[in-house]
């Protein structure tokens, strides 16, 4: 005799009755109904989020998503977004006219060039800050780092603010295999509860699938168990540790329930060819496979662009497997209908320098980039912004690493002036004075 | 150096709950031969009447010996040390206990853990500042030496030249050496008075900021030897807001300044001694170090030692300590020291101070006095629907999370079989198997989040203790060294489910839990051994098991 229970599992129905009876016969029980959140920020006293819970949840409603693909090191705007073909810092490559009119990108991005409809580019960052780590904090942050509070990076902030309190799926995925620039990415003052699932070893996150040694009985059982103890600990303290450590177990099984999303041999393999060999082509495909199952945020890493020397070389190795995997990815979601409510960042620490070295390399540079938004929210064929013929300086539309977080959360709909308080600290989404960039937004 | 005038930053504004004390005067505090415990439960007490609020019940003594002895040995007691705490008379039980893990092992490795912790909290395992704090710890060195020894970091060789892991650590950021000194040593954070004066703090103006970093601005690593030095020259200059340039004098906290006393020197001298540090900061080459005779950071530290006015350095220790004790500080949170954001208890911080400094900032004594209070040894327990105090009220225990370390050596004292554990008097014994225990928590460290404000548990440790093969396979293993293969062998079943609620959760079962755990056993008779593994991992897995209560 078996029956199929609440949770899909599959329990010989003696055991079921037995076992799970005990739990649920008052024996072991809550003393008091116990809130299951300690999740939300605005739940632990200290982060309240002045925004009406109706406004978020329409907001959730609305399924927005986002991939970031982060290029790690740092790429060069001369060889991506904003080629200076015939001047002396401009390197060997030419401008290729893309499908915008007026717009022309570098040719080592062929493919992309041809679905600019979707994507604006962004050429005067000027974010001042040039070496990795703190270049890193102030562009996955939105901010300078500040000693005396840890602010979450834009993935902990999506996943905040459009993830679904009951969703079986994670908020915020981030994939970061090769080991140069890798960073974990920090959920901040919002807690370990919008902390990024971290995928660095291998493309299935760790601990995701029950072991073989455990029965599929006894793990549902065990963790029906551990509730139960769990529930009547908390009832008699009021601490939202102890609940984030209940809400924690709560979401194990969810979780488990979406490890299939990882394994890309579930895609057609049409599918799986269309975005290639590389790992990068793979990754792209996990996230799309997140996104459309649900997941907010995902951000997948590239790396190494850091190329102060052989800049050229480097550049034709990465930005083939960029221009090819960011094509696929922008056509998969378009032909699914994903790609008008997923918005796609492109997005590194800094760009490089106009300076060409000895070395034939091209060093830090923070103080005239570029980046690009596809998709949701954004007017495609856009090139906004402006660097002097050589690419030394912004010389028009200046923008900081708040404005361009300010611009995303807009194309998110989210309004970036919006303040979490931290004590008694306003934190704004974006940072205080950043303005979005209307002239990219749709 | 000169600040970035563009950004725009938001500092601390705490709202105070402030329940009608006010601030005595020496005069008006309790004597200073005031037993330490007598006094803090005399201010706790005083400030409960003021609020109208009632305290609630002491702990049961087994609650107190499992809090205290995670408090004081950093893991859950032994079966040996329960059945030793059971059979002293239960007047004096928790002195005795007290005392007895003050002089063990545990409470060297323990205190280690947690300055370790706090000072370099980003990197779990520095061995050299970890093996210097444990020289430190076990020698009983006071904390102004602790604080000397890290500041001046003029040691190279033996395990004293670990203190200047500390300051290697930020030694590439001036900023962090100045702030992370502040907030660590002194309890204030001025970060937001570097662009400007503090927006919200009349207490910290840039020259405070400035002031400190002069201390530091000197400070370098040799290339070759990678030794912490002090240039014999150098200063800090800013911009006020006006876009004035100021130099920044060294002046701490308190205003207090101290003059620069480098020696003049001719240009053709100075510029040789230039080229000379020049060499020693970017060249591989063989050089002897420049001792200056003024040497700031020196200087920072007979400042911060003699300040009577602030009496930051004291105050900071006093309220880290309690709040590691109690887990609320007497000033929370404990980098905002200022006039803005009074004490809980300003009295009892301020009698507290007198009698750290009093007494050579010695900080058993002080760790002693509060576990040893009414205040610590109450019920974490409210059970009421009403709400429940305020932490800072100190009416009732605080529920804290285990540090990876903790919740490492506790998994490793629980999973063993009671015969296991040496006889309380074999203290020669027990010393070997505490180093032991410390190395099997190291293995740990890595899987949990060390706790911080606001912490809450992740997603990933649930995973963890899911699915990982580390637990099922070390932690559930029924082995006859084991508790579970103990287990095995117990007939009388509530006899095993007691043995084994003792030895996880440091209680009896409840009725209703024996109940319960007889029915899991009994369920499936032929599968006991497994029943019983997922019974253990659901007790582990549990909250009880997880904090500190």
């Amino acid at each position: 005799m078996f029956r199929i229970a609440k949770s899909g599992i599959c329990i010989p129905a003696h055991h079921a009755v037995s076992r799970r009876g005990f739990l649920s016969d008052g024996t072991i029980r809550a003393a008091g109904a116990v809130t299951v959140a300690g999740c939300f920020a605005s739940d632990m006293g200290q982060i309240h989020a002045l925004r009406s819970e109706e406004v978020a949840n329409e907001l959730r409603k609305q399924d927005k998503r986002v991939i970031l693909l982060w290029l790690a090191g740092g790429a060069s705007q001369f060889e991506t977004w904003d080629p200076k073909p015939g001047a002396k810092t401009g390197g060997p490559f030419r401008a290729i006219q893309t499908n915008a009119t007026g717009v022309h990108i570098s040719e080592l991005l062929p493919e992309l060039a041809q679905r600019m409809q979707h994507t604006a580019i962004i050429r005067s960052l000027n974010t001042k800050i040039a070496d990795h780590g703190r270049g890193a904090d102030l562009m996955e942050t939105g901010r300078l780092k500040d000693p005396s509070i840890l602010y979450p990076d834009l993935g902990a902030v999506v996943a905040r603010e459009l993830g679904r309190l009951e969703s079986k799926v994670p908020d915020y995925v981030s994939l970061y295999t090769s080991t140069e620039g890798r960073r974990k990415g920090t959920s901040g003052f919002l807690g370990a509860r919008y902390a990024p699932m971290f995928l660095s070893e291998s493309m299935i996150p760790p601990n995701i699938a029950r072991l073989e040694t455990v029965s599929e009985i006894d793990h549902h059982d065990r963790a029906a168990l551990r509730d139960a103890l769990g529930r009547r600990f908390a009832a008699s303290r009021r601490n939202h540790t102890v609940d984030s450590q209940n809400s924690a177990y709560q979401r194990v099984n969810g979780l488990m329930a979406s490890a299939e999303l990882f394994d890309i041999t579930k895609e057609p393999a049409e599918v799986q060819a269309r975005y290639g060999p590389t790992q990068f082509g793979h990754q792209c495909l996990i996230a799309r496979r997140l996104i459309e199952a649900g997941v907010p945020f995902v951000k997948v890493a590239r790396a190494w662009w850091d190329s102060h020397g052989q800049n050229f070389e480097t550049h034709q190795e990465l930005c083939a497997d960029l221009d090819h995997s960011m094509s696929v990815l922008l056509d998969d979601l378009e032909q699914r209908g994903l790609l008008k409510n997923t918005l796609v960042i492109t997005l590194g620490e800094f760009g490089r320098t106009p300076q060409i070295n000895s070395s034939l390399g091209r060093d830090h540079f923070a103080s005239a980039w570029s980046c690009s938004l596809s998709g949701l929210g954004i007017r495609g064929g856009v090139a906004y912004g402006k660097t002097d013929p050589e690419g030394h300086t912004v010389v028009e539309g200046e923008a900081s690493a708040a404005d361009l977080f300010a611009t995303i959360l807009s194309a998110l709909k989210i309004d970036h002036k919006h303040e979490y308080t931290v004590g008694a600290r306003p934190v704004p989404l974006a940072d205080f004075g950043s303005k979005p960039i209307a002239e990219v937004l749709s | 150096m000169l600040s970035h005038m563009g950004i725009f930053c938001r500092c601390h504004l705490l709202a105070i709950m402030f329940c009608g004390s006010s601030i005595a005067t020496a005069d008006e505090l309790l004597p200073a031969d005031t037993e330490i415990t007598t006094a803090i439960d005399h201010y706790v007490q005083q400030h409960l009447v003021t609020c109208g609020v009632a305290a609630v019940e002491p702990a049961d003594d087994l609650t107190l010996l499992r809090r205290t002895t995670l408090d004081l040995a950093g893991r859950v007691p032994t079966p040996v040390e329960r059945e030793w705490f059971l059979t002293q008379p239960a007047s004096d039980r928790r002195r005795l206990l007290v005392e007895r893990l003050m002089q063990s092992p545990d409470f060297d490795f323990h205190q280690r853990n947690w300055l370790d912790e706090t000072l370099l909290p980003n990197q779990p395992y520095n061995d050299e500042f970890r093996n210097y704090l444990l020289t430190a710890v076990q020698a009983r060195r006071s904390w102004d030496t602790v604080f000397r020894e890290i500041m001046k970091a003029a040691v190279s060789e033996g395990p004293e030249k670990g203190a200047a892991q500390f300051l290697k650590s930020r030694v590439s950021e001036l900023d962090d050496l100045t702030n992370d000194t502040a907030i660590l040593f002194f309890g204030v954070n001025i970060s937001c008075a570097k662009c400007h004066d503090h927006p919200l703090v009349a207490d910290w103006k840039q020259d405070h900021f400035y002031g400190m970093q002069a201390f530091f601005q000197r400070t370098y690593q040799t290339r070759k030897t990678s030794s912490l030095a002090e240039r014999p020259f150098g200063e800090v200059k800013f911009a006020n807001v006006g876009g004035e340039s100021k130099t920044a004098a060294f002046m701490f906290l308190t205003g207090d300044v101290v003059a620069d006393r480098t020696p003049q020197l001719a240009d053709e001298e100075r510029k040789q001694l230039e080229e000379r540090v020049r060499k020693l900061e970017h060249d591989d080459a063989d050089a002897e170090i420049i001792v200056p005779e003024f040497r700031p950071r020196d200087e920072l530290v007979e400042l911060a030692l003699r300040d009577t006015k602030g009496q930051f350095f004291a105050k900071n220790i006093v309220n880290r300590v309690w709040a590691r004790l109690l887990g609320t500080g007497l000033v929370d949170p404990p980098d905002q020291m200022h006039s803005g954001n009074a004490p809980s208890h300003p009295e009892l911080l301020e009698w507290l101070t007198n009698d750290v400094v009093s007494h050579g900032y010695d900080l058993r004594r002080l760790i002693q006095g509060i576990v040893l209070s009414e205040a610590y040894g109450r019920s974490s327990e409210w059970s009421s629907g009403s709400e429940p105090p305020a932490p800072s009220t100190f009416a009732m225990a605080q529920t804290r999370p285990l540090t990876p370390r903790q919740l490492g050596a506790s998994l490793h004292v629980v999973i063993r079989t009671p015969e296991q554990w040496p006889a309380i008097e074999n203290t020669e014994e027990w010393t070997k198997q505490r180093t032991d225990l410390e190395n099997q928590a190291n293995g740990w460290v890595r899987e949990f989040e060390q706790p911080g404000e606001n912490f809450q548990i992740a997603v990933d440790e649930a995973l963890f203790f899911s699915n990982s093969g580390r637990v099922q396979d070390d932690l559930l293993r029924d082995s006859d060294d084991r508790l579970l293969g103990q287990l095995k062998k117990i007939e009388d079943q509530s006899q095993g489910i007691e043995t084994l609620w003792l030895a996880v959760l440091n209680r009896v079962p409840k009725p209703d839990e024996l109940a319960s755990a007889t029915a899991w056993l009994d369920h499936v008779p032929d599968r006991k051994d497994e029943s019983r593994k997922q019974l253990l991992w659901g007790i582990l897995a549990g909250p009880e098991f997880r904090f500190n209560h």
